[in-house]
């Protein structure tokens, strides 16, 4: 879906090695200072009451408005209500016009950037003046803001100096501290000269009337100092119900943007404050507020976007996205960058401009889990996909694909034809590293697993199951890779389940969970699959349905229902196999997990967690204890071992430029532990982290969970 | 007192934390030896002051002055943007963070305290508070919350060339707060 112009921006980004410098410098230190900063205090905890603030006002928006407006009526502001941003804007000009403003200085407020409101002062002949530093920058070199919390990331010191050079009379080395100076030197004139101020918010106060801005530079403070003329553009999801609700965001915005405890300055304005005149007379200012829909109204009344309104404009998801640390913000195409930026630029601007960004999600979650409104960024981005999908339709070959894959017949039919076929390029072994012509792609900086020559839905028959004291009956779900390309993971789960009691089948008519169709924004297919998976597995006469596959556990436990939610009779059975399905680590974890034993021959193993076991099932100990209980084990942490390993399902056939990468940063962890194994619970991360270990010659194994368990556990006996 | 004391301990661990400068002594008198030894020794020449009660109460417009120190309390807006140094007065402490907090609703304090390349913030010791709830809340029962309330957290900053920090954009480049034990008046705690 990513048209050939996008795909050309990423690879420029990719290969402008200052943005990668600047960002990749950040993205290093950001988990660790943002974890101290958050010392001694609870996220969870706070993020809870930033949840609870903004989302009953969000809930009770026109109270909100109103309440609002009254209270900063009554301390003597004037207040307008801007349905569009050309309302906005309009309103601004008339503003200036009549107050014979000359000069404007800005302090920082995404909302002016999302209206192009420089443009409009500009147009009409007012000098406008940019005063966060970062901000200056961009205006000065005319481009547009990379990250919405430190908008000149993407530029070195040297080309900051250049524009200073070709914008000043005078020159400025390129050394930090002077070019600082220079800003200093030349916004101190701005702000003495200037009669109006325009400020952004990040907190407006409904009982209260006041609005919150919160800087580290000043420039806010010195915004809101001297202009005889004072607007505020401010976003209607910015209240609070109460004054001190505030105070849960200051306690995170400043932690998660930038990992400081507090910014230098927060700035409280209540109405009009006096000011110097002209005539060297102190009087109350001229005041406006101006609160801004511009399409957040459309957000807030759609059920899966209404939450967009917890956000805090914090940047800690662009901060954690493997994706954004590669390419900046300017790929995303418009102000809003990242993750959010996605969603917001599909309302703000339009679904279309959504579509190639949006494309850039891995799904990975680490988003949601740093996100000071608790936001379900890539659940709503998928939503976005999904509706352009449903629109427009999927490309061709897309399409054809899942179709294929949803018809289990014929899928599992070119499967095992291309068992046979995959010969010449496996030559013999278990990988493929090389594919000819256009599939290249696929094997570039890692190599492919062949497929098995027996599929695990017919090694099962062969099987025999020794269960001693049987308990009862588990039936395997098994997904396209265990099924047909790692068969082995899934003896191992037999066995692990033969041990603990259970008997354990494999349903025949079961397929493709559908995952790869949801990913894609095919809903169509991926409800043809859910259909065919919950008749195939029958829950209702099993005590469990174990996967060994996160993903296609996470198909089983959540997506069925969403996907089946209007259709009463099937819904039902979801939830049937929804509560009865469970990831291989949790089943043996609540079945009490294997008795300690093993070969006891010394073993280093680290643990990769896949990003649908760990934040969307909340596994984390688990593997760890089942990995740790094994004889002759010694576990070692890697670092960042919750970071994406860039598979991401058909992410990297999609973008194997960022995929790569992202793989090469893993690569990287797991070698550091020197460890002989690491251990993983998902087949796709086993397959892509396989694949870069094998291409790059590494001398370390990659194994599931339950294949460790069988090599080195059961075997030993 | 004691649980003064450990405020002021927070609140100076966490100023100095964020490169701010944070002293505490006991007496107007003491205060005032201090303001001029610091003004001395930054090689500060003048200075626009809010003649406020802490420093009335210290005389410092007349010490600063006997130490050869030009002190404006007047023409802000020129004395204000071509001063070396601003000294102000705090409304309140927050030891949480070491976060100063000021109602500035007269125009003349803000130039003091944000034009001025060095602020010293004057501070009674009793206007400490725990927490940023407990400042939000004190503020929210004023009679009238001030049309402009400043928490400062440290002296200017930003990260925005290449995330390196660099202190004093666009406000003071040095923050010190100064806090005095004595109280103004017949010492009357004032929070």
């Amino acid at each position: 879906m990513a048209d050939a112009q996008f795909k050309k921006e990423i690879e420029n980004a990719l290969e402008n090695e200052v943005l990668r410098g600047a960002l990749g410098r950040f993205g290093d230190v950001y988990g660790k200072s943002r974890e101290q900063a958050y010392q001694g205090y609870d996220f969870p905890a706070l993020r809870e009451k930033v949840v609870e603030a903004k989302s009953y006002a969000a809930e009770h928006l026109d109270e909100m408005l109103d309440q609002f407006e009254k209270a900063a009526t009554a301390r003597g502001a004037k207040v307008f209500r801007a349905e569009t941003g050309e309302d906005a804007k309009r309103y601004i000009v008339e503003l200036a016009k009549a107050q014979k403003v000359k000069n404007i200085v800005k302090s920082k407020s995404m909302a002016s950037e999302e209206i192009h409101l420089n443009d409009a002062l500009l147009k009409e002949g007012f000098d406008v003046q940019e005063t966060d530093l970062g901000e200056w920058i961009i205006q000065l070199a005319g481009q547009r803001p990379s990250h919405m919390v430190m908008p000149a990331i993407h530029m070195t010191k040297e080309q900051v100096a250049d524009t200073f050079n070709a914008n000043l009379s005078y020159t400025s080395d390129p050394v930090i501290a002077k070019l600082v100076k220079t800003a200093r030197r030349e916004m101190r004139k701005k702000f003495m000269d200037a009669d109006m101020g325009i400020s952004g918010a990040n907190i407006a106060v409904a009982e209260t009337g006041t609005l919150m801005m919160l800087t580290n530079e000043g420039n806010a403070r010195l915004t809101a100092t001297w202009p005889r003329v004072h607007v505020f553009l401010v976003g209607i999801e910015k209240f609070v119900p109460k004054f001190e609700d505030a105070a849960y965001i200051l306690q995170t915005l400043p932690r998660n943007g930038t990992a400081q405890q507090i910014t230098s300055y927060v700035t409280m304005i209540t109405g009009p404050n006096p000011t110097y005149y002209p005539d060297g007379s102190i009087q109350d200012k001229e005041f406006h507020i101006i609160l801004m829909d511009n399409g957040r109204r459309k957000m807030y009344e759609d059920e899966k976007f209404k939450q967009v309104f917890n956000c805090i404009r914090c940047a800690a998801c662009l901060n954690v996205c493997p994706a954004f640390q590669l390419v900046g913000g300017h790929v995303y195409g418009h102000i809003y960058t990242g993750g959010i930026g996605t969603i917001l630029t599909a309302f703000l601007n339009s679904e279309k401009d959504a579509e190639n960004p949006q494309n850039l999600c891995l799904q990975c979650g680490k988003c949601t889990e740093v996100c000071a409104g608790n936001l379900d960024i890539p659940g709503m981005i998928l939503e976005i996909r999904n509706r352009i999908g449903e629109k427009k339709g999927l490309p061709a070959t897309q399409k054809f694909i899942l179709d294929v894959v949803s018809n289990r017949r014929l899928f599992h039919s070119l499967l095992r034809v291309a068992s046979k076929a995959q010969r010449p390029f496996s030559k013999g072994g278990p990988t493929i590293r090389h594919l000819p012509m256009f599939l290249s792609g696929l094997t570039e900086g890692r190599s492919l697993p062949t497929i098995a020559d027996v599929p695990f839905r017919d090694v099962i028959k062969n099987m025999k199951q020794e269960v001693k004291n049987p308990k009862g009956t588990v039936a395997f779900f098994g997904g396209c890779l265990v099924d047909f390309v790692y068969p082995k993971i899934g003896e191992g789960v037999v066995k692990v389940l033969n041990e603990k009691g259970y008997k354990v089948i494999f349903p025949e008519g079961q397929s493709c969970c559908g995952a790869p169709a949801s990913y894609m924004g095919d809903r169509q297919n991926a409800r043809k699959s859910a259909i065919m998976n919950i008749e195939a597995m029958n829950a209702e006469n099993v005590d469990y349905v174990v996967s060994a596959c996160p993903t296609c556990t996470h198909a089983l436990v959540e997506s069925y229902k969403e996907l089946l939610a209007d259709d009463p009779a099937m819904l039902k059975r979801a939830e049937e196999l929804s509560k009865k399905s469970m990831d291989f680590a949790k089943l043996l974890t609540i079945l009490g997990g294997l008795e300690k034993g093993g070969d006891g021959v010394p073993l280093k193993v680290t643990y990769h967690d896949s990003c649908h076991l760990r934040r969307k099932m909340g596994l984390i100990a688990e593997p760890r204890n089942i990995i740790s209980n094994i004889k002759g084990v010694e576990f070692v942490e890697m670092n960042e071992s919750d970071r994406c390993c860039g598979f991401a399902g058909s992410y990297s056939i999609k973008f194997p430029e960022m995929s790569g990468p992202i793989l090469q940063r893993k690569l990287k962890n797991i070698e550091a532990t020197g460890a002989d194994v690491v251990a993983v619970d998902c087949p796709g991360c086993l397959m892509q982290i396989n694949g870069g270990a094998d291409q790059a010659g590494l001398n370390i194994k990659v194994k599931h969970t339950a294949e460790l368990l069988l090599e080195k556990h059961l075997n030993a006996k | 007192m004691e649980d003064l004391n450990l405020l002021y301990e927070r609140f100076q661990t966490k100023l100095q934390n964020v490169a701010g400068e944070c002293h505490r002594v006991k007496t107007f008198q003491e205060a005032s030896e201090l303001i001029v030894k610091i003004v001395q020794e930054k090689g500060i020449e003048s200075i626009a002051m809010i003649n406020s009660p802490m420093a009335k109460a210290m005389n410092l417009k007349e010490a600063l002055s006997a130490n050869g120190v030009k002190v404006f309390t007047d023409r802000y807006p020129e004395t204000a943007a071509s001063a070396n140094a601003g000294i102000t007065e705090m409304k309140w402490a927050v030891a949480e963070l070491g976060t100063l907090v000021q109602y500035c609703e007269d125009v003349n304090e803000r130039l003091c305290s944000s034009f001025t390349p060095i602020h010293i913030a004057l501070v009674q010791t009793s206007t400490l508070l725990p927490d940023i709830m407990s400042a939000l809340i004190t503020i929210k029962n004023e009679p009238r919350i001030p049309g402009f309330v400043g928490f400062v957290t440290g002296p200017s900053r930003t990260s925005d060339i290449e995330r390196v920090l660099t202190i004093g954009v666009h406000g003071p480049e040095q923050l010190i707060a100064v806090f005095v034990d004595e109280q103004v008046g017949e010492g009357v705690v004032n929070g």
